[in-house]
């Protein structure tokens, strides 16, 4: 079959000019965030602080899915892998070795880019739904071989991991303290948002959109696409791995299910939600889910359904999410408003 | 050597059996889902809960007063007609654009999600029994086979048997490998390609119906039921080749055999990583899968 379109210069419209509208979002959403942080901390909260932690750690996974499918066009349907390795990791040095911050985050980011090279190096082999699919079977096979090993607590996970002291120079973060907690994860996400950002807006980035545009013919450009592909493969469980990390910060324990395809699973739904492609969607997604599952909970321990007609829905009527359509309208706006 | 027959009958030939009587539904299931894809480029992540709807839809109507034999037959109907409706609804409406792969997993998904929690709702989240129609067992050669496992296997084979020679024997098949080849080809020589591919995602959801119904008595009926099981068919449906109906069946029979044989090695639990191991490697070697696709050779 002879595909005609253009590869990646039709990608990426709205990088280039000043007043992006995506930006422009992804300011309200850590100014949003910022203000919750200020309302909740005036009222003296808790509960609300963890969850919205947790809404963000799992926004961080979700923006991992984002990079692998909205930018590269790969669907990962086992990106929990890299998460539940990353809680995993987190948890084991914080245990047994120091409950040291940085350190954790140090073994988390080398190991995780060794596993996400081995994983890669299989998965990226697969090409369409062959590599959802062995992504999918991966995530299964080292789940459920976690779930099975008595080391590392079988089903039960890890339990009663101590809460570090963060460092970050001037002062030092309670992670037990709810607020201080929720910030330092906050920075962290606005932190890994900006730089991918960043990153998807540099030659590299480029070359990601030319694959997902047009695989077979960026080649012929003189490029590989499967080097780039590890390359987004590698990043992306990073920052899934990264994510991970926080949680047993968090939560204080791991367990396998944080490595099954529910966790996978909610992490699409987050992204196609908020909105493909556009890295602060995720995270919009994330916080919006996660408001859902609450409210929904409250009333009724059926929230699934909720969600997956909400998923079915956007999937068939809204596919771009809330970020896809958000930023076009907004620019437009801009855009008259400037010619008047 | 009265010690290795004795292993032979009492240790390798009961797992053997019961491996391959879970291995005949697994193929129903793969089946399903092989034909599926090879036809709609469909994956469906919902089968598994078709298959839970068919084995609760099988508990219902026994609740009902209907005999065995009777729900065995109306519940493939049912879910056949669950699954047009499901493809002319839904999946005909990501089914135009241009990553549409995606877009019917995605949404193939969210409807496993609803279906799961409407289980929940009407039938609650414990565990429900089906007693089989009939029980005890046969001897054969020395070997004792329940009876219930060698019905089931009976109705597979005849199923299986059927499905091949609809597919590859009759005009209603060829239409449906010529829609599988080329679609817009075969619309333009006169086959009703919408109703052939509503037909088919019928057709494939009806045999994940009919091996709940059929595997219902064996495990215990609940909402998540289908969730580990869909999860074999699909390495079978993976490692055989997507859209290979050779290759389920052989995959299907082979890897619950692995898995049932293994089983007296290394403890059961490992049965699943076992079988994912087995299609990462599969993937790794021959990424298309064993066997070539529907329509294609």
């Amino acid at each position: 079959m002879v595909d005609v379109s253009m590869p990646a210069v039709a990608a990426a419209p709205a990088a280039r000019s000043p007043r992006s509208a995506t930006r422009w979002l992804a300011f309200v959403f850590f100014g949003a965030a910022l203000v919750f942080a200020g309302v909740a901390a005036l009222l003296g909260d808790v509960f609300f602080f963890r969850l919205a932690t947790e809404a963000l750690i799992f926004g961080g996974l979700a923006l991992s899915v984002d990079i692998l499918l909205g930018r590269t066009g790969l669907l990962p349907l086992g990106q929990a892998l890299f998460f539940g390795f990353g809680a995993y990791v987190s948890a084991l040095v914080l245990k047994q070795v120091a409950p040291s911050f940085w350190l954790a985050l140090a073994v988390v980011l080398v190991s995780a880019t060794l596993v996400g090279l081995a994983a890669g190096m299989i998965a990226i082999r697969a090409k369409g739904v062959y590599f959802a699919l062995i992504s999918f079977g991966l995530a299964q096979v080292v789940s459920k071989i976690v779930f099975n090993t008595r080391e590392l607590g079988a089903s039960d996970g890890i339990i009663g991991v101590p809460v570090p002291q963060i460092s970050l120079g001037l002062v030092s973060v309670d992670a037990a303290h709810a607020p201080s907690f929720f910030l330092l994860v906050l920075f962290a996400m606005a932190a890994l948002y900006a730089g991918l950002a960043w990153l998807m807006d540099t030659p590299f980035g480029r070359q990601l959109a030319a694959i997902k545009a047009n695989e077979s013919r960026v080649p012929f450009l003189g490029f590989d696409p499967w080097r780039y592909k590890l390359a987004a493969f590698v990043l992306a469980a990073n920052v899934a791995a990264l994510s991970g990390a926080f949680y047993p910060m968090l939560r204080g324990f791991v367990s396998p299910e944080l490595m099954f395809f529910q966790v996978s699973g909610s992490a699409i739904i987050n992204v196609i939600v908020g909105g493909t492609g556009t890295l602060i969607g995720p995270l919009y997604g994330a916080a919006i889910l996660t408001v859902l599952k609450s409210v929904v909970g409250s009333f009724t321990a059926h929230h699934q359904i909720v969600i997956g007609v909400l998923f079915v829905v956007s999937v068939i009527f809204f596919p771009k999410g809330l970020v896809g359509y958000l930023a076009p309208a907004l620019e437009r706006r801009w855009k008259r408003k400037e010619a008047a | 050597m009265t010690e290795a027959l004795e292993w032979l009958q009492f240790v390798l030939a009961p797992q053997v059996i019961n491996g391959a009587s879970i291995g005949v539904a697994v193929v129903l299931m793969a089946l399903g889902l092989t034909i599926i894809f090879g036809l709609l480029d469909v994956i469906n992540m919902a089968h598994g809960e078709f298959y839970a709807i068919g084995a609760y839809a099988a508990v219902a109507l026994l609740g009902a007063g209907v005999p065995f034999w009777w729900a065995l037959a109306i519940t493939p109907l049912l879910m056949a007609v669950i699954g047009y409706v499901t493809e002319r609804a839904l999946i005909q409406r990501a089914f135009h654009s241009k990553d549409r792969h995606t877009l019917t997993l995605l949404l193939t998904f969210g409807l496993a999600i609803i279906a799961e929690d409407a289980l929940k709702i009407v039938f609650g989240a414990n565990p429900l029994r089906l007693d089989a129609p009939f029980t005890g067992a046969t001897e054969m050669f020395g070997l004792f086979f329940p009876n219930y496992r060698l019905f089931l296997m009976a109705v597979g084979m005849l199923v299986i048997g059927t499905v091949w020679v609809v597919v590859f024997r009759t005009r209603l098949g060829a239409m449906v490998r010529a829609a599988a080849f080329d679609r817009h080809m075969a619309a333009s020589l006169g086959v009703p390609v919408g109703v052939v591919y509503a037909g088919t995602f019928a057709f494939g959801v009806a045999l994940a119906g009919l091996s709940g119904v059929l595997l219902a008595p064996i495990y215990s009926v609940f909402p998540t039921m289908g969730r580990d099981f869909v999860l074999i068919a699909f390495s079978v449906v993976i490692i055989g080749g997507m859209g290979s109906i050779k290759g389920a069946v052989i995959a299907g029979l082979v890897l619950t055999q692995v898995q049932a044989i293994s089983s007296l090695y290394v403890s059961p639990v490992w049965g699943d990583p076992l079988l994912f191991g087995i299609m990462v490697l599969t993937l790794m070697w021959r990424p298309q899968g064993l066997f070539g696709r529907l329509g294609h050779g």
